[in-house]
């Protein structure tokens, strides 16, 4: 993956603060492919099968995926000279990344994350507070947690079944 | 997707769905902090986040893919069903180096197989 861009956003998770990848342990760098499978296998019919290339194909998108989301997070908490990244960065990143529409259900998914937790810990201390300014809760909060943050929203475009629909291209 | 919450009595039923339909947060965590600095931090909600948003984006893109296997009347989903359905979901950009990589390695394999020979 590390051969073209990530996401529209263009450009590399990798720059010059960031940790280097290429020492990285194989265990280190992709998620535990048993578990992958598990989850791949929730989407298809009973009589469905998963090809090995293909689980390995997920498991490096999913790196991929994680790390661009993360590397834009970081470089907002570094900018605003804070230490700690937190959900709203996340979802801070998310947007500005092309993946506008995982804002709605992942804002009642933090809603309820920190009612849940009585906001005692992480972001709701000190100088991390303030980047709960840039992503306002949604008033859905009030839903049920039901396990699955993309529950009870409708998303255009997709089979009703998951949150994200497809990313808009670079403006 | 499956309810983590619900359908039985016992928490012990409860936490085994839920490690079902998530990934370990350690290793999610272990992944994010790789690209931050050195002196960088991550809140538990921040890693708890990731690791819903990764489930949603594995079983969305595999949804895709099964989808056009049992279109075309086929039960295994391979690889290349994995980058048709990122690029027709807009995951372009992840499709392309997907492909290559995955060319690659057959290619490797196939030397492999001619070496032994």
């Amino acid at each position: 993956m590390a051969d073209g861009p990530a996401s529209p956003g263009g450009g590399s998770h990798e720059s010059g603060d960031h940790s280097p990848r290429s020492n990285v342990r194989e265990q280190d760098r992709y998620l535990p492919i048993a578990n992958i499978s598990r989850i791949m296998k929730k989407a298809l019919p009973a009589n469905g099968k998963i090809a090995k290339d293909a689980k390995e194909t997920v498991q490096e998108c999913v790196s991929e995926f994680i790390s661009f989301i993360t590397s834009e997070a970081s470089d907002k908490c570094q900018r605003e000279k804070r230490k700690t990244i937190n959900g709203d960065d996340l979802l801070w990143a998310m947007a500005t990344l092309g993946f506008e529409d995982y804002m709605d259900p992942l804002k009642i998914y933090l809603t309820r994350y920190r009612e849940m937790e009585g906001d005692t810990k992480g972001s709701a201390k000190g100088g991390d507070s303030s980047a709960k300014r840039d992503v306002q809760p949604s008033p859905n909060a009030q839903l049920a947690h039901q396990g699955s943050f993309s529950q009870n929203v409708t998303y255009p475009n997709s089979q009703g079944q998951h949150m994200m629909v497809p990313m808009q291209g670079p403006e | 997707m499956e309810d983590s919450i619900g359908g039985s009595s016992s928490n012990d039923n409860n936490i085994i769905k839920e490690q079902d339909r998530l990934l370990p947060i350690a290793n999610v965590g272990r992944l994010m902090k790789q690209i931050l600095p050195q002196n960088a931090k991550i809140s538990k909600e921040a890693k708890e986040t990731m690791q819903e948003c990764v489930s949603e984006f594995i079983s969305f893109v595999t949804s895709e893919a099964s989808e056009k296997c049992r279109k075309e009347r086929r039960k295994t989903v391979n690889g290349d069903d994995i980058c048709w359905a990122l690029a027709t979901l807009g995951f372009d950009d992840y499709a392309e180096p997907m492909r290559r990589k995955s060319r690659t390695k057959i290619q490797e394999a196939s030397t492999n197989q001619n070496d032994l020979c």
